[in-house]
């Protein structure tokens, strides 16, 4: 067998190997972009908004109103 | 010279010398080899049919190589009689330079923001102001360049936060809040040659010149995958730039480093957000509306390019995509040769280099080793790999020549043709199927390391 089929032959097995390989990083790539966490917690609200767990949200008019509603008249 | 600098010699020597000691040895070969075996390749219409346009895909090639390496060259010569007949300092005095504002949008960008910035402080240019737009970084990137504008400078620092929009967005509040006569858009990761303002403002003495582009190179060269990409960068990027300046017609002002007139890019509308390739896409906008592009070599934009393979893919998706959404948006120039005049050279060039070449690429590599598995005969496959990697070693010799780059990366020509590209080549006709058929896609954010 002489230097260019020897060559050659390396250049095949080379080309084939890094075809597979584009394909499988391709696919890899497809695949990593692809996760994200998922959306569906419990804690979370229709459009994705996180709401605290053991914390209330501050709301002033609401705080006002319900302290005017304590009041003793 | 040192012994690093022997070494790199020595690689791009030995490269050189392999591959002209191939082709000699092939070209005996072929004088030996049986041409009955070529009858393979006409055995049926479709061995025939695709083996002819593979001889006119590699007819184009080599006219596209020669083609970029003579313009290149001429516009190599006409930059050194420039120089040579007015001398730099003869051209402006410090004090009538006009105001640059260096528009520099960061998203995420903590851990090189301020590296970044501290650099664009030592910039050679007397008239200046640093302009940072904070697309609603969820990291530290607005404390940290807030940090850095309130140090002693004497050059301005203005730091504005907004709410994410995306690159084009940050570029477009740049653009209104600046102060210049002048822009310079960026990334927020870039690190700028020193003569960077005073080379490419040069280019604005012309009036028909509405913008220029700058060299971008690639500065963390720390692994096998990077020194490629640098090699890519200097061979793919930057021959073809020159090339293209020479006609005053370069295609992609490159988003790392760009100079702009602030009226032509405010009666271009600025970037606009329907593309992934807003910096393409707004270099088509000017050339279409007849304004010169030209490209300064010497003003380098040092960046960091992916280090891993999967976020290069990345990169590289969104490249391909944003730059085939920009070329079919302004495609009217494709058909229309007498108005458009040399974009519809460029529209094309596009075209061939966006689809043709990493299709025909990887349909020929399929295709010889098909012929060598079926039917026995490798030595074709052999000659195709062997005449493109004499290509990309004559091109990346000529560059780095050229571009007094390191001897070393001819070596990397070898390695760019035997794994690389075919790699990139087959994510780029993914990319193309995917636009072609409107698959969604989302923006990709390279994560930085901080290498700068």
């Amino acid at each position: 067998m002489d230097l260019i089929s020897i060559l050659a032959t390396v250049i095949l097995i080379t080309t084939i190997g890094t075809l597979v390989v584009g394909v499988a990083a391709y696919i890899a790539f497809k695949l990593r972009d692809k996760r994200k966490p998922k959306r569906k917690d419990p804690t979370a609200e229709e459009h994705g908004e996180m709401q605290p767990i053991f914390l209330k949200r501050y709301v002033p008019g609401k705080q006002a109103n319900a302290s005017s509603a304590d009041k003793p008249s | 010279m040192g012994l690093r600098q022997i070494y790199s010699y020595l690689l791009a020597a030995t490269s050189i010398a392999g591959v002209v000691y191939l082709f000699v040895i092939s070209f005996g070969g072929i004088r030996e080899f049986d041409l009955g075996k070529f009858s393979i390749l006409f055995e049926n219409l479709f061995l025939t049919v695709v083996s002819a346009y593979l001889l006119f895909f590699l007819a184009l090639l080599v006219l596209r190589y020669a083609m970029l390496i003579l313009y290149s060259f001429m516009e190599h010569l006409e930059n050194m009689m420039k120089r040579r007949q007015e001398p730099e300092s003869n051209f402006h005095d410090d004090a009538s330079l006009p105001m640059i504002t260096l528009v520099v949008p960061a998203y995420n960008e903590g851990p090189v923001i301020q590296q970044a910035l501290r650099s664009l402080l030592l910039l050679d240019y007397p008239n200046y102001e640093i302009l940072v737009i904070d697309d609603g970084s969820s990291d530290d990137t607005y404390e940290k360049a807030l940090a850095v504008a309130r140090e002693d400078h004497q050059v301005t620092v203005r730091v504005i936060t907004k709410k994410n929009g995306g690159k084009a967005d940050a570029l477009n509040t740049g653009m209104s809040a600046a102060r210049g006569e002048f822009i310079l858009n960026m990334d927020g990761d870039t690190k700028l040659s020193r003569n960077t303002l005073r080379a490419c403002i040069r280019h604005f003495d012309d009036p028909r010149v509405g913008a220029v582009a700058g060299n971008v190179k690639v500065l963390n060269r720390e692994n096998l995958l990077t020194r490629v990409q640098a090699l890519e960068y200097v061979e793919g990027l930057a021959m073809a730039r020159k090339a293209q300046s020479f006609m005053r017609a370069v295609n992609i002002i490159p988003g790392p480093l760009g100079m702009f007139r602030k009226s032509v890019l405010q009666q271009a509308g600025g970037y606009d957000h329907d593309t992934f390739a807003e910096d393409c896409d707004l270099t088509l906008k000017l050339l279409m509306r007849g304004w010169h592009i030209a490209y300064e070599p010497t003003a380098i934009a040092w960046v960091e390019t992916p280090s891993r393979l999967l976020d290069l893919l990345k990169q590289r998706y969104r490249w391909t995509r944003g730059i085939l959404q920009a070329t079919r948006k302004h495609s009217s120039a494709l058909w229309n040769p007498r108005r458009a005049g040399i974009n519809f050279f460029i529209l094309w060039y596009m075209l061939f280099e966006g689809i043709m070449w990493p299709f025909s690429t990887v349909l020929g590599n399929l295709f010889f080793v098909y012929v060598g598995l079926q039917y026995g005969v490798v030595i074709f496959l052999f000659y195709w790999w062997l005449q493109l990697t004499i290509l990309d070693i004559v091109a990346a010799t000529y560059c780095v020549i050229v571009e007094e780059e390191d001897p070393s990366l001819i070596f990397y020509a070898v390695v760019f043709r035997l794994f690389y590209i075919t790699i990139i080549d087959i994510s780029k006709v993914f990319a193309t199927i995917e636009e072609w058929r409107g698959t969604a896609m989302t923006w990709g954010k390279l994560q930085r390391e901080g290498k700068l």
